[in-house]
């Protein structure tokens, strides 16, 4: 693992943490593997999206956000709260990229997200189409 | 203030006057670090401080918890 991936693991246990405080639920690492994944873009490269202002265009903004919500819904790697993470952390970088949302919209999105009929190139599509 | 020991099973005790926990923000399980001073004969109770490792963006993690208090209502109602 890179050191950028092995930062935003522990930034993302530490919002699992913040957000099991507040919301209730069981904190910590369920499947460390799932965990990886979710920071791991194809290629070897992080989710750069957490690090600041790297990206250029809003394509690869969607695509990134795409690929980490996916992979925290679909693989669970939190004992609880994941997709509250994933919420979380969405409302996190599009504020950073100073992008306008619905939250209620998005929060209705993550909540009924099924993993088995939407991929990660849907929900970077949804981004697309509901952010601007 | 002054306490006085108290007898906890075998063990002896003083109790924490409810002010004092409440104004170190103790709660019943917090660890607490106890240093002796056998010399001045001083006890002390210390909050353990823990720092953020320097990796860590303190100011992404500020703005991840205010943003969570904004939108409480919204993250509340998934259900993980």
């Amino acid at each position: 693992m890179t050191d950028d991936q092995k930062i935003q693991i522990k930034q993302l246990c530490y919002v699992n943490w913040l957000i099991t405080k507040k919301f209730g639920g069981d904190a910590g690492v369920r499947d460390l593997k799932s965990l990886k994944n979710v920071v791991s873009l194809p290629g070897g490269g992080s989710l750069t999206c957490f690090q600041g202002e790297r990206l250029s265009n809003r394509k690869d903004l969607y695509s990134q956000l795409g690929w980490f919500t996916y992979y925290i819904v679909d693989g669970e790697p939190f004992n609880g709260k994941n997709r509250t993470v994933a919420l979380m952390m969405l409302i996190w970088a599009l504020k950073f990229y100073r992008l306008e949302f619905e939250a209620e919209n998005m929060a209705d999105f993550v909540n009924t997200l099924d993993t088995l009929k939407q991929g990660n190139s849907d929900i970077s599509l949804w981004l697309s189409n509901n952010c601007r | 203030m002054k306490r006085k020991i108290i007898r906890v099973g075998s063990s002896r005790g003083v109790l924490i006057p409810r002010e004092v926990t409440r104004a170190m923000h103790w709660d019943f399980g917090t660890e607490v670090e106890l240093v002796m001073n056998q010399e001045r004969k001083e006890v002390t109770l210390k909050t353990i401080k823990i720092s953020l490792p320097e990796e860590y963006n303190v100011e992404y993690l500020r703005q991840i918890e205010e943003l969570m208090i904004e939108h409480e209502d919204v993250l509340g109602g998934i259900d993980d």
